[in-house]
């Protein structure tokens, strides 16, 4: 899996490409959550438009970032998930606990209401 | 360790094994694409069955083998007329499936958990999920999914 980042006014937008399958993956998407945290960014947005697939594993890294995101003042919002990826967040109800939104344009513009989401 | 294997011929049998290496998931999935797509499933059910099939592998390879790349995970396909069966074979020290399947992951206590999904996702999607599971010696996922239009009758 790669990682891509870049700061869109005040939301880190992190783009993943490949598989997100456990492994590597897991520490590399929390180290990258923890520094854009640490950089003092609180708005953070998952591009998952080029991953193919997730498994269970995957989705635990994205809870794990969504909880990390959380207890630090943070929110994680996902965009652009395929159609075999959605059929995954639908069983599992993943759709419940993340914003998805399907344009980017309007996953940045959701943040403006999230008084959590502020950067420092 | 022998297990019972499904009741299809050889002749429509497929057999595939890999090493315990979470990167060649990707080789699983699309030789479940290539028999999906020949056996003429639909885009929604080869995703499931490509999603489940990946989870067998999963806890095969992370929670059976601990990544043992000496321990190879084993495939077999029986391509059915109308039903697609799938095992998983994995040599690990087995598990308790009653102890595993007690949390909800959907539920407001497992839905924040990291871990869990892997056999939920599998029942969630096909057909048929059973486990054989043979403690200290390995365990075998099978799992069913037939076509859409089989299910309908073919319209008749």
């Amino acid at each position: 899996m790669k990682i891509k980042q870049e700061a869109i006014g005040d939301v880190y937008v992190v783009r993943l490409s490949g598989q997100l399958m456990g492994g590597p993956d897991a520490d590399s998407v929390r180290e990258t959550i923890l520094s854009i945290l640490n950089q003092g960014y609180k708005k953070i947005l998952i591009d998952l438009k080029d991953v193919s697939w997730v498994n269970s594993t995957g989705l635990g890294i994205l809870m794990s970032a969504h909880i990390t995101a959380t207890q630090n003042g943070g929110i994680v919002k996902l965009m652009r998930i395929s159609r075999r990826i959605d059929s995954i967040f639908m069983v599992t109800r993943l759709n419940t606990v993340f914003q998805v939104f399907d344009k980017e344009e309007d996953a940045i513009a959701s943040f403006e209401g999230d008084v959590t989401g502020q950067k420092n | 360790m022998t297990l019972p294997q499904c009741d299809f011929p050889a002749d429509r049998s497929i057999v595939f094994q890999m090493p315990s290496r979470l990167e060649l998931l990707v080789v699983v999935d699309q030789l479940v694409q290539a028999i999906c797509h020949d056996m003429d499933f639909d885009r929604d059910d080869t995703d499931a069955i490509a999603n489940s099939v990946i989870e067998a592998a999963t806890n095969a390879v992370q929670h059976a083998h601990g990544h043992d790349v000496m321990r190879p995970v084993v495939f077999r396909f029986c391509l059915g007329d109308d039903e697609l069966q799938i095992e998983v074979t994995d040599t690990g020290p087995g598990f308790d499936l009653e102890e595993v399947s007690a949390l909800d992951p959907t539920g407001p206590e497992g839905i924040l958990k990291s871990r869990g999904r892997g056999i939920f996702i599998m029942k969630a999607m096909m057909d048929r999920v059973d486990f054989d599971i043979q403690m200290g010696k390995g365990t075998r996922v099978c799992m069913a999914k037939s076509r859409r239009s089989a299910e309908a009758g073919d319209g008749s």
